[in-house]
């Protein structure tokens, strides 16, 4: 008993120490921001603004609530579509990986190399793409991109919960002459709504953060996304410190929000993968 | 509804350097409004067999008929499992989780876009045959497992199937509504002349439900029948037991008995074997004090060692008194205690003999 409680509290105390170490960037972050640039130069980062203020707040949001929306505007609909897609291709895969394997194994790997491959890499025959459909430089051009990066990325994570559901019920629904159509919607994708949203989180957050795509694929100020306007304030010559700390708040309230919301779903769909469709 | 016809039905299963034969040219025939049963063992390849006629599984070789029209050739599915116009009641029923059981049995006819008055008419009647109207609005979590059965034989019999397909379907359920259920299914199969596979392991499902039966061992059918012929006169040790309860005993063969200890069956037909498998089911057999039972053969004395009772019956195993590692289970209208020594009767003309290997000899 006694040494049972000696170990709670030994692992209790291992918990702190770590989440004290993940929270102290993010402690910081939040109040630097509210110092003077003086203060956020002069004073340790862990020590609280002696005077608290919000102008850097204000000078950043002026530049930022343009970038926030865009972001917006563009994350949503990538991290949607994505995932709707990535959830049909894996769908796709999966019935047709008895019948037909050497379909599905292909498409498989295709997933998989465009998931893992660096972005980098195909970034010129993508700029000369977009150039060439007149998408450069545009919303459409920004999700188009995206989709093409985080497409494989969602059909790959979902391609882990999908198999959550036993084929057995597929089966149940071909005799029962539902269509393919009608499979996926009515049995397949309400059985995998835990998974779907984790797998959708995970590219909004993703495709938030994304700094090299809006960054070489638009030119004019009006299209930045949050990640480059951000960087606008941190390096460069004569770096006003509390300004990043509040424009890095500012970037990353949304993706905290939607997890902080959102994130319980998250953790069951990784859940879900563990014991079965049971606690769908 | 429809005539079955499977021939030379092969079906192997390759996992790597794994190869499993679950069917092995198996052929039968289903009339039109007829039921077959499908016996054996587990992983005897039951399940295998019901998946290829219902068309989820592509045979390796041989073809199914559906009145014939092929509709399963070597390597091919000619007609598709949604185009075969078939009901399965899988092993474990399922039921869709994500909804509710009126859903549930709603779902083949939505599909077939049934106006939805008419499907609320047949849901609401099938549900009301099945006695399971009062938990249309659940989902298949909320019910009992009796419940979910009837749910998924509602969802099976709701679109007016040609063929109706059971696997296991009674096997989750407790012995109570196992019963009502196998008298509910035959009492529909019969109204709709429904032309109806059963799987099971249980004989009990055979007899209910079944005229003809398979039984299939290792893949292969051994023996095809009536269900009374196959269990009177199983052809093999094997066969015997997945019919019913049986006693089978080593016996030496002397002059003009089978002696069993001190136990003696008079026998005095020619067979050139010494050792015997002798094979009695419980309810041909009797004990007594008295020495003599008509129509019954008194063999020796036994001795009580189990005594017990299930469903309207007392369950004996008894023992000859020479030899205690020997056991029989026998049947008795009465209840006689354990340690009692007793004369243990057999119908001569029930024994089944068996060879060493198994196989009937008479
Ligand atoms: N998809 C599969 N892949 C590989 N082997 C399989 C597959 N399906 C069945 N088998 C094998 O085929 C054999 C027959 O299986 P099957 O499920 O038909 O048996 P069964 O008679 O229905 O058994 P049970 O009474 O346990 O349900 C088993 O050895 C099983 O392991
Ligand atoms: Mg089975």
């Amino acid at each position: 008993m006694n040494s049972r409680l000696i170990k709670y509290i030994i692992l209790e105390i291992i918990a702190i120490i770590i989440a004290i170490f993940w929270l102290i960037p993010l402690y910081s972050m939040l109040i630097n921001g509210f110092k003077t640039n003086f203060e956020a130069t002069a004073t340790p980062v862990l020590f609280p603004p002696k005077v608290f203020t919000i102008s850097s707040y204000i000078t950043v949001w002026g530049e930022m609530k343009r970038p926030l929306i865009n972001s917006i505007i563009i994350a949503i609909p990538v991290a949607f579509i994505s995932t709707i897609f990535g959830e049909m291709a894996a769908y796709f895969f999966y019935v047709t990986s008895e019948r037909m394997p050497a379909v599905s194994n292909t498409g498989f790997s295709i997933i998989s190399l465009a998931t893992f491959i660096p972005y980098q890499a195909t970034l010129l025959p993508l700029i000369e793409l977009e150039a060439s459909w007149g998408l450069f430089n545009s919303y459409q051009g920004l999700i188009f991109a995206l989709l093409i990066f985080y497409m494989p990325t969602a059909a790959l994570l979902m391609s882990i919960f999908i198999p959550v559901i036993p084929k057995y019920l597929i089966e149940a629904a071909r005799i029962d002459k539902a269509s393919d159509w009608t499979v996926f919607w009515k049995v397949v994708f309400p059985l995998t709504i835990p998974g779907f949203l984790a797998t959708m989180i995970f590219v909004f957050i993703e495709s938030w953060n994304n700094f090299f795509m809006p960054l070489v694929l638009t030119s004019s100020p009006s299209l930045r996304l949050i990640p480059v306007a951000e960087r606008a304030f941190t390096g460069g010559y004569g770096t006003l410190y509390n300004d990043s700390y509040a424009a890095a708040v500012i970037a990353s309230i949304v993706p905290l929000v939607v997890f902080i919301i959102l994130g319980r779903y998250f953790i069951k769909g990784l859940a879900a993968l563990g014991g079965g469709a049971k606690g769908v | 509804m429809v005539k079955v016809k499977v021939k030379d039905l092969t079906k192997i299963f390759k996992k790597g350097k794994n190869i499993v034969v679950a069917n092995d040219k198996i052929s039968l025939e289903v009339d039109d409004g007829a039921t077959f049963g499908i016996l054996g063992e587990s992983g005897g390849g039951k399940t295998t067999l019901l998946r290829q006629i219902a068309g989820l599984e592509i045979p390796t070789d041989g073809y199914i008929y559906f009145d014939e029209k092929v509709v399963s050739a070597p390597n091919k599915i000619i007609v598709e499992p949604e185009n075969r116009n078939i009901s399965l009641v899988f092993q474990n029923w399922a039921l869709y989780p994500n909804m509710t059981i009126y859903d549930n049995i709603a779902f083949p006819l939505k599909n077939i876009k049934m106006p939805k008055s008419e499907i609320d008419k047949r849901v609401t009647e099938i549900s009301e045959t099945l006695n399971i109207k009062q938990v249309l609005k659940h989902y298949p979590r909320e019910v009992s497992g009796g419940q979910m059965q009837r749910a998924a034989l509602a969802r099976a019999l709701v679109k007016n199937p040609k063929l109706l397909l059971l696997d296991e379907p009674f096997s989750n359920l407790d012995a109570q509504i196992r019963d009502s259920a196998r008298a509910l299914v035959r009492k529909i199969q019969k109204e709709l002349s429904l032309t109806t596979i059963i799987v099971s392991h249980d004989p009990a499902d055979i007899f209910s439900i079944a005229e003809d039966a398979g039984v299939i061992v290792r893949g292969k059918f051994v023996q095809i029948g009536n269900v009374s012929e196959l269990y009177n006169n199983p052809i093999s040790e094997t066969v015997s037991k997945l019919l019913g309860d049986i006693n089978t005993v080593e016996g030496e063969v002397k002059e003009k008995a089978i002696v069993i200890g001190n136990l003696a069956i008079p026998f005095d037909k020619k067979i050139d074997l010494t050792e015997v498998k002798v094979g009695i089911r419980p309810e041909d057999m009797r004990i007594s004090q008295a020495e003599i039972i008509k129509n019954y053969v008194n063999i020796g004395k036994v001795k009580v060692k189990v005594s017990s009772y299930s469903a309207g019956i007392f369950k004996l195993i008894v023992s000859p008194i020479s030899d205690e590692s020997i056991e029989f289970s026998v049947n008795s209208e009465t209840h006689i205690r354990s340690g009692i020594e007793a004369f243990l009767f057999i119908r001569p003309e029930k024994m089944k003999l068996f060879d060493s290997n198994g196989n009937r000899i008479m």
